[in-house]
């Protein structure tokens, strides 16, 4: 299963691959930002992982964006961010994603929102 | 007065006195040429005040001016900068303690393994149960660099405060003297993107916020996939 995983930070990025290796998905293309995000996405991946402080375009503008496009409709989208207040999680989910990490983050509980989201991933 | 010397003192002195009372008439001439300047001046006394009171209350007005922006920039945002650095500090010690823990753990279990390995009947069992350790502890030290994006984050917004205050500070310099104002260009620190962090970004509590956004997206139903 391809993973895109989208953050502006090197080190974010090279930390979530190495948490997705270890759960046992080793294909990964990554993103420094929304528009490099939509850039590498085709109907290949099938499961996002993105940031939301980016610079260009932010993780929620990308999803937006991702929604409305055929292909990126239904793949799951999983938020991994340090903003957490009520506002921002509620914001994000309007923009279409499905579940919501705050960092910083355990390998455990990137890997219990990946199981909740595997099924609709393999659809 | 036979005395030559005495007569000439005496001539001496009656010149000297009449050169006195002319500078005295001179005197008196120039007084009364004050005394009508004076009293012209005290007939303006009230518009030079009313002049001076206006020039006055302008001084004040720029002074308070001045005061509020201070305040502004001061009181709030560097105090709120100044928290964030302190975070930065303390969430850079904290993962350093965090990593060098983890590399003594794991240290130990290179130790054990080596152990096991000059054993004359090596506990394999054992042996795989702590490389599954030892890789657990690794990736902890991986999870633990974490920090790094968090206070890029929190400097980028101090950055930002810096900025900001640059531009406040030349306005305040402009108030004084305009020509400050284009002596170099404002912005000298590049001004950060503001969509690439969050001003409240912290490494604190992320147990409790992770709840907040679960009971959040449990709550309310979350788009489907």
């Amino acid at each position: 299963m391809k993973f895109l995983v989208v953050d502006d930070s090197a080190t974010m990025r090279r930390i979530v691959i190495n948490s997705l290796q270890r759960i046992g998905f080793n294909e990964t293309v990554e993103a420094g930002d929304g528009q490099e995000a939509l850039e590498k996405f085709d109907s290949s991946v099938k499961f996002v992982i993105t940031d939301w402080n980016m610079p260009n375009m932010t993780g929620t503008e990308f999803t937006k964006v991702l929604r409305s496009r055929d292909d990126g409709r239904h793949v799951p989208v999983l938020m991994v961010t340090a903003r957490s207040v009520k506002e921002d999680i509620l914001t994000a989910m309007e923009a279409g994603v499905n579940n919501y990490i705050v960092k910083p983050f355990t390998p455990q509980v990137l890997k219990e929102k990946i199981d909740a989201l595997l099924p609709a991933a393999a659809a | 007065m036979n005395d030559p010397r005495a007569q000439t003192a005496y001539y001496e002195s009656e010149a000297a006195l009449r050169l006195v009372d002319k500078e005295l008439d001179q005197l008196r001439d120039g007084a009364e040429m004050v005394s009508r300047f004076v009293t012209v001046s005290l007939a303006d006394l009230p518009l030079i005040l009313e002049r001076a009171n206006g020039q006055i209350r302008a001084v004040l007005s720029h002074l308070r001016e001045t005061r509020q922006a201070l305040q502004s920039t001061t009181f709030e945002k560097l105090q709120t900068t100044h928290d964030k650095i302190k975070e930065v500090t303390s969430a850079t010690e904290d993962a350093a303690i965090n990593i060098m823990d983890a590399c003594d753990r794991a240290s130990q279990i290179v130790d054990e393994l080596d152990g096991i390995d000059a054993s004359e009947t090596p506990d394999r069992a054992k042996a795989s149960e702590l490389r599954s350790t030892l890789r657990d502890e690794l990736f902890m030290m991986m999870g633990a660099l974490q920090f790094q994006d968090i206070t890029s984050q929190q400097l980028a917004h101090a950055s930002s405060v810096l900025v900001e205050m640059e531009t406040r500070l030349a306005d305040i310099a402009n108030l004084f003297d305009s020509s400050l104002a284009t002596d170099r260009p404002l912005a000298t620190l590049a001004a950060v993107d503001e969509k690439a962090y969050d001003p409240n970004a912290t490494i604190r509590n992320a147990e409790e916020r992770q709840n907040l956004a679960d009971s959040i997206f449990t709550t309310v139903k979350a788009p489907a996939a």
